[in-house]
């Protein structure tokens, strides 16, 4: 009687550490899982971020004068990148987006720096090119008022020349 | 002729000539407005022409449209297409309102353009998992560009146009680079689509 009553005790000991055993399993999966995907959504935002960042630095090289033609190339690359990463994500391809998301912020990242370099170049050739300008400006206007006055001169002694020719003589007879 | 009108001719001259010297420092200084500032979205069929849409949907068959997308403001831009997918009870972009859908979006893809240029894009699409019972339809997974979605959308039979109704459509976003963020830019195409038969 009593071995029988230890003998279920056992059983149910041994059921209750295995139930324990596959709950903590189950909890250990399930919070992997869930951290997967928090780790994509995270990779995802930063490469969100560094693209928007990318992007902005190649407008700013624009509007400043650059050729930002091959940078467009290398953004469009990371967009692509960007783009598999969220349509990996809503696919439910956790793992596949965060590799995908990684692989956009280098691209991201060159193409920042590069843009940002484009820009400064871009800004000191517009000052040269805005002084230059203004060089050949004043130079030209300064030649021209000169020539003009000058030739001005020589129409006003001719005109007075040709007055004072054409003046009328009182002869005595 | 006068000396006063030959004064008159030098000055005229003088303007003239100042002016065409100091053009191309004026031009740098004054800078014109632009003309309309405007994306353009269109859809072709799959011959790159305005015709042979697909309508009459079935399971397990590939279909394709192009999507092109213009930039006409002015200087470089970001898009983003998100591709999604409505049945006949489900709310549509309002563009009177400016909103987008409020239906996540299945699909997406992204590029710049620089100002003046065009996109074209070849979306693919199938549904790989749907079915029909009696009046009610479902698409399960759908395909774009070899990548499956589950979407689990369901559609009933509609007696005055005899069709089980969705629509694929596609909503044009930009990046709007003083808030960071992208903006629905109140411009989408969809395309009308009849579930016919399952496999």
């Amino acid at each position: 009687m009593r071995s029988k009553q230890l003998s279920a005790k056992r059983k149910l000991l041994s059921i209750t550490l295995v139930a324990i055993l596959v709950l903590s399993l189950c909890l250990m999966v399930v919070s992997s899982a869930a951290a997967q995907t928090d780790q994509a959504a995270s990779k995802l935002a930063a490469a969100n971020l560094a693209v928007g960042q990318a992007f902005n630095g190649v407008l700013g090289a624009e509007k400043a004068g650059a050729n930002v033609t091959g940078l467009l190339v290398q953004l469009n690359v990371a967009e692509g990148f960007l783009a598999q990463a969220e349509n990996s994500y809503r696919t439910g391809d956790s793992s596949a987006a965060a590799a995908q998301a990684d692989s956009v912020l280098p691209v991201a990242q060159q193409i920042t720096a590069a843009a940002q370099n484009a820009k400064q170049a871009a800004v000191a050739s517009a000052r040269n090119g805005f002084w230059e300008t203004i060089a050949f400006t004043a130079v030209g206007l300064a030649a021209f008022v000169i020539a003009l006055l000058f030739a001005w001169s020589r129409v006003r002694r001719n005109y007075i020349k040709n007055l004072l020719k054409a003046k009328p003589e009182v002869v005595n007879r | 002729m006068k000396l006063e009108s030959y004064k008159f001719i030098f000055v005229a001259v003088g303007l003239i000539g100042v002016l065409l010297i100091a053009s191309p420092a004026i031009a740098g200084a004054i800078h014109l407005p632009g003309g309309d500032a405007f994306s353009e979205l269109y859809l072709l069929g799959p011959g790159q022409m305005a015709e042979n849409y697909p309508s009459n949907i079935a399971v397990g068959a590939n279909y394709s449209v192009y999507v092109n997308v213009g930039n006409h403001l002015g200087s470089s831009v970001y898009y983003v297409v998100y591709v999604k997918l409505a049945n006949a009870t489900d709310q549509l972009p309002n563009t009177s309102l400016g909103t987008p859908s409020p239906l996540l979006p299945l699909y997406e893809y992204r590029f710049s353009l620089p100002d003046g240029a065009s996109q074209q894009s070849l979306v693919s699409f199938s549904v790989s998992s749907g079915a029909i019972q009696g009046s009610n339809s479902q698409i399960s997974t759908l395909q774009i560009n070899s990548q499956a979605f589950n979407v689990e959308k369901s559609a009933v039979w509609n007696s005055n146009s005899s069709k089980f109704a969705y629509q694929l459509f596609f909503e044009l976003w930009l990046y709007n680079e003083t808030t960071g963020s992208l903006e629905f830019n109140d411009r989408y195409v969809s395309l009308q689509l009849n579930l016919t038969r399952t496999q």
